[in-house]
């Protein structure tokens, strides 16, 4: 088959990388795990493509524009972003079928803060540990850096007529889409205690008050603004334990920060809660200045949400769409 | 010190065990022990297993194991690891990592002399006398930590950390001795660097030293740095 690009990046503000579901199994040597930052939309925007949901994606803070090479049904999920092809405005969360040719546009609106573009086939890019997953800090993964305008990625060949074959009448979830939807209410996340709770002791500074996400937030970590967790600045360094995503660090200063997908495998700041990983998806679509609370939960809650998450990963639930909704 | 180690689920999907509270090498021996019997018991039943300087993580899928199964399990595996040899589970093999101390490459190398009231020449003299063992690797990608440091030099990390480390320098943390894999931040007082390339992702695996390998660092020249300049540490022979 031809190893033309499919997919050409025209316009980039903001910061767009190619990730997956992310790189497991190197956690002992030092690798993070990164990824897309909210998982579930990602495993969704390759299903309604009809991709398994592991191929990498785009993921995108702010805009970005695309012209496809070839015929491909694509897909924009995360948030609810503004989506234009070839200059209609058409619905995220949607499969759509462009015209190779066409230029497929994503515009950040007040919900989300954080958009993924599957393609049909799936974006083939250099894999390093077994995941395309782009880690910018360490320079590896796909082209080991941001996406910047000029870029050509190549897609798995899809023939015309699987092409058009993938263009179902689908559609997620109602929940999965609204996850994020309201930027009026503090969005509430699931933690059970963290590995160092038992250093901290009273923890209700953390679980009765209200954190902002702050500018300084990044792949690697959210960082909250609110009331500090003085206990914390008492404990100082500890010895450097196994860190991961959703560990709610505290460091001396008391302010929480949630590790993300780019998380370092250690760490030696006091690791207070641990956000359980559905909704650390939903933190990942925040944008700084919204608002969360955490709401402490059993081990089994958490690990049914985990399993129930993880399930879904692998195999994201599309209901059919109504006739009278289709056009 | 208590002997016991404590063992708790976190998250949903992680069992977090604390094997001591201080970082001794004794400690890192148990931890090493039960790193490796984990590795070699439950390796059908976990994700992946991560071992801190005193602690480790066992990542599971709560879709094939709980918790309240997985940490009956991890005891019961201390249980015997905490007898054996670490040799029966793992054979450490010997790295050399060749080093030019000093000068732009270490630029701490001063104040570490000044805190240990020595000098220079007996820093480099004293920290590459030393068979160090590898602890584990983390926080950024091949990063290595290595004890025990002497006592003489063990001056502590920074105030202020690094915002951009090169890859390959050396640093000294309090007991602790560490390389750069990558590129990072990092607040540990760098005094040197090897011109190896310890981290390579296109390598499998991209770094060859593991927990409780040892590793001993070597003073080179500027002419023998520049010669061996992008050499795999897997490939570096002394």
């Amino acid at each position: 088959m031809s190893t033309a690009p499919k997919l050409q990046v025209v316009y980039v503000a903001g910061l767009a990388t190619v990730q997956d579901l992310g790189r497991r199994g190197y956690r002992a040597l030092g690798v993070p795990v990164s990824g897309a930052l909210d998982r579930l939309s990602a495993a969704y925007a390759n299903a309604l493509v009809g991709n398994r949901t592991g191929y990498a994606v785009l993921e995108v803070f702010g805009s970005v524009r695309l012209r496809l090479t070839v015929d491909a049904v694509v897909a924009v999920t995360g948030g609810y972003p503004r989506v234009v092809v070839e200059g209609v405005e058409v619905a995220p969360w949607t499969p759509i079928y462009c015209r190779a040719g066409s230029e497929v546009s994503v515009v950040p609106t007040g919900r989300g803060f954080v958009h993924y573009v599957a393609i049909s086939g799936g974006i083939l890019c250099e894999e390093v540990m077994g995941s395309a997953s782009t880690y910018v800090r360490g320079g590896f993964g796909c082209l080991g850096r941001a996406l910047k305008p000029g870029d050509e990625l190549g897609a798995r060949p899809v023939s015309a007529d699987e092409v058009w074959d993938r263009v179902r009448r689908v559609k997620p979830p109602e929940e999965v889409v609204a996850r994020s939807a309201d930027p009026g209410d503090p969005a509430v996340l699931r933690v059970t205690e963290g590995i160092h709770s038992h250093l901290l002791g009273d923890l209700s500074t953390l679980l009765t008050s209200e954190y902002t996400v702050t500018p300084e937030s990044d792949r690697m970590g959210y960082r909250l603004d609110g009331p500090p967790l003085v206990a914390a600045s008492k404990l100082g360094r500890l010895p450097s334990t196994p860190t991961d995503r959703g560990y709610v660090q505290v460091p001396p200063d008391g302010k929480p920060i949630v590790l993300m997908a780019d998380a370092q495998t250690t760490g030696g700041y006091a690791v207070a809660l641990h956000v359980v990983q559905p909704d650390t998806d939903i933190l990942a679509q925040l944008r700084p200045g919204r608002r969360v609370r955490f709401k402490l939960v059993s081990l089994d809650e958490a690990e049914g949400a985990t399993s129930r998450y993880l399930a879904e990963l692998e195999n994201p639930t599309l209901k059919v769409v109504e006739e009278e909704y289709w056009t | 010190m208590s002997s016991d180690i404590r063992v708790v689920g976190s998250g949903g999907y992680v069992v977090h065990v604390d094997i001591c509270e201080d970082l001794t090498m004794e400690c890192v021996g148990r931890a090493h022990r039960l790193y490796y019997a984990i590795l070699r018991e439950l390796s059908g039943i976990v994700d992946e297993v991560v071992l801190g300087t005193t602690s480790l993580a066992v990542y599971y899928d709560p879709r094939r194991i709980r918790a309240s199964d997985l940490i009956p399990s991890i005891r019961r595996v201390w249980s015997w690891a905490r007898e054996v040899e670490l040799g029966e589970l793992h054979r450490p093999r010997r790295f050399t990592i060749p080093v030019l101390y000093g000068g732009e490459h270490g630029p701490d190398l001063g104040s570490v002399a000044r805190w240990a009231g020595l000098s220079e020449e007996e820093v480099v003299r004293i920290h590459s006398s030393r068979v160090y063992t590898c602890i584990t690797l983390g926080f950024t990608p091949g990063f290595i930590y290595l004890g025990e440091v002497d006592p003489r030099i063990a001056a502590p990390r920074l105030e202020t950390p690094r915002v951009r480390i090169p890859r390959g320098s050396v640093g000294i943390a309090g007991k602790m001795t560490g390389v750069y894999g990558l590129e990072s931040p990092g607040g540990w007082r760098l005094i040197g660097r090897t011109p190896l390339t310890m981290f390579d992702p296109r390598r499998s695996p991209p770094i060859p030293i593991a927990p409780g390998d040892e590793v001993v660092f070597k003073p080179v020249s500027p002419e023998e740095f520049s010669r061996l300049s992008g050499v795999f540490v897997g490939e570096y022979s002394s």
